[in-house]
């Protein structure tokens, strides 16, 4: 059933938490999370989880958090996240998410900007990088705790737990019944309510500013362009920092009833992902990336008879996608074969996985391989491409069900007008765009014209009006001979290789494109063990030979797909993966190109002066806290 | 939700009274053959205790505790738990007053489940018969319910979620230690008794391995002895450290006072020539 579009538009007219409120008296009893706790599926229903926001928001009133504060929320994927966030909404407080992820210094820097009042904390470790630098941190007056492990023996009154601040919640609400309502009733829906971090692939993270009205209206349009009934599944597997993960946990979930689903632990997200069978799944491409290598590297250690199957299924598949593609239909005994194929391998298969009962998965974020769509694709989930950036409030731009095209991200979402400029920039309308960036007014007046945003990526419109891509306008590469290129567009081909984890492609004003590749490690480690090849640790793995063959020939394979003058032509496996944590990528994976090609600048000259070994320095933390460097040799590899 | 973690039925239940854990040795004295594994050792051990025994190989170090735990009869001497003697008794009389152990060299059953494993630890307390649990009675489900919840207490505080359901022979080396640690608290035990449970540990796994072991005695009250080797852990962690070496002890008292002990510095580094 899905919600009545009448109450829908309705919705229009307020504010997050007055939606919620609304929702939650009449949904009462339905199931609106789950969290697996002690092994078991928690359900947590409309009512209560309306009781756990109020007590939250008075208990946040108790310790002094006012209409127009700051409260940042450094949780996981926990329900606790979802009360923070509306009970601080409630009171008209403006939350922004962290990543858990981030090092002390950068949430310091980030707090500061922010003006946090209140920082939800996740755990000890969270904790204690608040503590370490509380004398940075001063405007940060109440740090609430979720998990209490190890918290005994902090005795600082900054510090409080969730559990005593529903308590505080709980007591205030006795003396003051009304309060919550009240307080409730005095937002607008014009106010802004959230802030979200922008990625920062180049320089430091902006603050994008949502107005209530803004996250309900791309809400909105999820739920009429899908399928989404009350009691569907949304499972939170994304960082609640990430703006997609804000619309549809927030925004799509409260507004169409679905349930939203916490796994355990992020170890035992397969498991639980095919216990919940989630019905939607909107994440990163590295996640559809893991997925189809988990599947291609499981079948090949299976049996003699299930490999055939599965290779038949495979090959009916892909002629069916094929045939989709091109827009014809299918011939009787496609139709028949592909039922029968559906009943035999594809539905088994995506049970394993977890994804047997998706409607709409959808991979967006930045730039995947169209192989790995033509994979999923082949075997039955209904994968799409989408395509949006923070600003506009998330993907706006996704494949229509039925029109399929691998090079595209298709058509915009409903009231969403996308046009290309003059100089083939991006530019995107909808009432969801953002505010505005916190405290940075001359960035938002460059970005944004008469209504129209410019997204900074380069593309163009293809005959049916679907939306192609090419990459970001500042990453255009061209190289000597005055072929330009995205390196976009090789990095994702390349990643799709199983025993690829991430590339990064070089060529700007040289005679030809060369690349650092980062081997999966888990794949090209149980590849090793299958070869009874010894090695001590990733950098030592990734110098043998024999491994070093195996990726020039996934190389020399993808770069077929690749037009003959952008081919890349040198290969370096780097001795260590990008870390976040080394600043080579930001907090959801994306690769910092500035900041790698400056790090490893030697690395890539050695490259182009046509070296077949190059020297780099690593520096190494041993136990006791001291960093020595060491200089590790690395070797060039010709790909043809 | 993780907000209302952290509550160890097994250990909260113990407290204060039922936690009571004095145990008092004296004057202990085994030999195997010629060879004297302990020469007069007496300890004593207090309630809430935290008890670390160190000393180079061989020094009788788990024999000792062989002995309190009732795998090995001393020849000479008492113990006593609780005011109770209990030199001499059988292991499983033992484990029911109250002492539980790990052991140096893993003894968990390699074929069986994280949880089933854990589940052998509850044995004591299973109160159904024969007839009712061929028929899976109502009383049965429920017994079997209030045992799964508390293991699953156990998984949750050591962070076991993602192996419950794997086979322990698949595991590595130092889950496997972790696993003997889930059962050794399953038993509800008033004194926990901890056989090198860091050797052979990747830092990280050492790392949450002393956290666990702090929590169990600082938030939850639990007496326990450690015998180990890592001497940063030891010195981190006890309050009370007993030296022994050639089966006798040699020092005893707080780490610093350990740390700058003649006799200790001679037993681990030799004497000069």
């Amino acid at each position: 059933m899905r919600i009545d579009p009448k109450r829908l538009e309705e919705f229009k007219a307020y504010t997050i938490p007055q939606i919620f409120a609304k929702q939650a008296e009449v949904l009462r009893g339905k199931p609106a999370i789950r969290k697996k706790y002690l092994g078991i599926w928690e359900t947590i229903t409309w009512e209560k989880y309306l009781k756990f926001v109020k007590h939250v928001a008075y208990g946040l009133s108790r310790v002094g958090v006012k209409r127009g504060d700051h409260v940042a929320i450094l949780v996981d994927n926990e329900p606790e996240w979802l009360f923070a966030e509306l009970g601080s909404q409630a009171l008209g407080a403006i939350t922004l998410n962290l990543f858990t992820s981030l090092m002390a210094k950068e949430l310091s820097v980030l707090l500061n900007r922010f003006g946090a009042r209140v920082v939800f904390a996740q755990d000890q470790g969270q904790v204690d990088k608040l503590i370490s630098i509380r004398k940075e941190i001063e405007g940060v007056e109440k740090v609430v705790y979720v998990d209490p492990t190890g918290m005994s023996y902090y005795s600082d009154p900054w510090l409080i737990s969730f559990r005593d601040l529903l308590d505080l919640g709980r007591e205030a609400e006795e003396k003051d019944p009304g309060f919550f309502e009240r307080e409730l009733s005095q937002g607008r829906k014009e106010d802004v309510n959230l802030m979200v971090m922008t990625s920062g692939t180049s320089g430091l993270p902006k603050f994008v500013m949502f107005a209530h009205q803004n996250i309900v209206d791309m809400a909105l349009k999820w739920i009429e362009s899908s399928p989404i009934e009350i009691g569907d599944n949304w499972i939170s597997i994304t960082p609640s920092a990430w703006i997609m993960e804000q619309i549809w946990g927030i925004g799509v979930s409260i507004l169409s009833g679905m349930v939203m689903n916490f796994p355990e632990m992020p170890e035992t997200l397969a498991e639980d992902c095919r216990e919940i069978g989630p019905s939607f799944i909107l994440t990163l491409p590295r996640f559809w990336e893991e997925l189809a290598s988990r599947i291609k590297v499981k079948m090949q250690d299976a049996g003699a008879l299930k490999k055939w199957f599965y290779d038949l299924g495979l090959k009916i598949g892909e002629t069916c996608f094929k045939r989709e593609l091109e827009e014809l239909s299918l011939p009787f005994h496609l139709r028949f074969l592909k039922k029968l194929f559906a009943l035999l391998v594809y539905n088994p298969l995506l049970d394993r996985v977890g994804c047997s009962r998706i409607k709409q998965a959808i991979t967006a974020g930045h730039p995947i391989s169209p192989e790995v769509i033509r994979f999923l694709r082949s075997i039955g989930l209904n994968l799409k491409q989408g395509y949006g950036l923070t600003e506009a409030g998330g993907v706006f731009q996704v494949h229509p069900d039925g029109e399929i095209k691998l090079e595209t991200v298709g058509k915009p979402l409903p009231r969403t007008e996308v046009k290309i400029s003059e100089d083939n920039e991006i530019l995107v309308s909808t009432p969801s765009l953002f505010v505005g960036y916190y405290q940075d007014e001359e960035t938002r007046r460059k970005v944004l014209e008469n209504g129209w945003l410019r997204t900074g990526d380069v593309g163009y419109l293809d005959e049916e009006g679907h939306l192609v891509v090419i990459g970001r306008k500042e990453e255009i590469m061209r190289l000597r001979g005055g072929e330009s290129f995205s390196p976009d567009f090789i990095e994702a081909r390349l990643k799709v290789s199983p025993y690829i984890k991430e590339a990064v492609v070089f060529g700007d004003g040289k005679d030809y494109v060369t690349g650092f590749i980062c081997l999966d490690f888990v794949n090209v480690r149980s590849w090793a063990e299958a070869r009874m090849i010894p090695y001590t640790t990733y950098s030592d793995l990734s110098q043998q030979p024999i491994v070093q063959d195996l990726i020039l020939g996934e190389v020399r394979r993808i770069n077929e797909q690749i037009p003959l003058p952008i081919r890349v032509k040198k290969i370096i496996l780097l001795h260590k993966m990008l870390d976040p944590d080394d600043e080579e990528l930001t907090r959801t994976g994306k690769v910092k190109r500035k900041f790698v090609s400056e790090k490893y600048k030697d690395l890539v000259e050695d490259m182009y002066e046509g070296k077949t070994e190059s020297q780099v320095k690593d520096t190494v933390v041993y136990r006791d806290g001291h960093i020595s460097t060491i200089f590790r040799k690395v070797k060039i590899l010709d790909v043809e | 939700m993780r907000a209302f973690r952290g509550e160890l039925h097994v250990l909260n239940e113990a407290q204060p009274a039922a936690g009571q854990a004095e145990l008092r040795v004296e004057d202990l004295f085994l030999s195997f053959g010629g060879l004297m594994a302990l020469n007069e050792v007496s300890l004593e051990v207090k309630t809430g205790e935290f008890l670390s025994i160190i000393g180079p190989n061989g020094a009788g170090k788990t024999s000792l505790l062989n002995c309190i735990t009732g795998f090995y009869r001393p020849q000479k001497g008492k113990i006593f738990f609780n005011g109770e003697e209990i030199t001499g008794l059988p292991p499983h009389e033992i484990t029911k007053r109250g002492i539980s152990r790990t052991f140096q060299n893993i003894e968990l059953f390699p074929h069986l489940s994280v949880i089933e494993n854990i589940l052998l630890g509850r044995h004591l307390y299973w109160r159904y018969g024969f007839f009712p649990a061929c028929v899976f009675s109502p009383s049965v489900k429920k017994e079997e319910a209030k045992h799964r919840r508390i293991v699953e207490e156990i998984i949750d505080f050591l962070e076991m979620q993602p192996i419950r359901k794997k086979l322990v022979g698949s595991l590595p080396y130092g889950m496997r230690k972790r696993v003997e640690l889930a059962r050794a608290l399953a038993l509800e035990p008033k004194l926990l008794i901890l056989d090198e449970p860091f050797a052979g540990m990747v830092f990280e796994e050492k790392a949450d391995m002393v956290r666990f072991v702090k929590e169990i005695n600082k938030r939850f009250g639990l007496t326990v002895i450690l015998v180990e080797h890592d001497m940063g852990v030891v010195m981190s962690i006890s309050e009370r450290i007993i030296v022994l070496n050639f089966g006798e002890k040699v020092a005893e008292g707080p780490p610093e006072f350990i740390k700058n002990h003649p006799e200790v510095i001679k037993a681990y580094l030799g004497e000069e020539a």
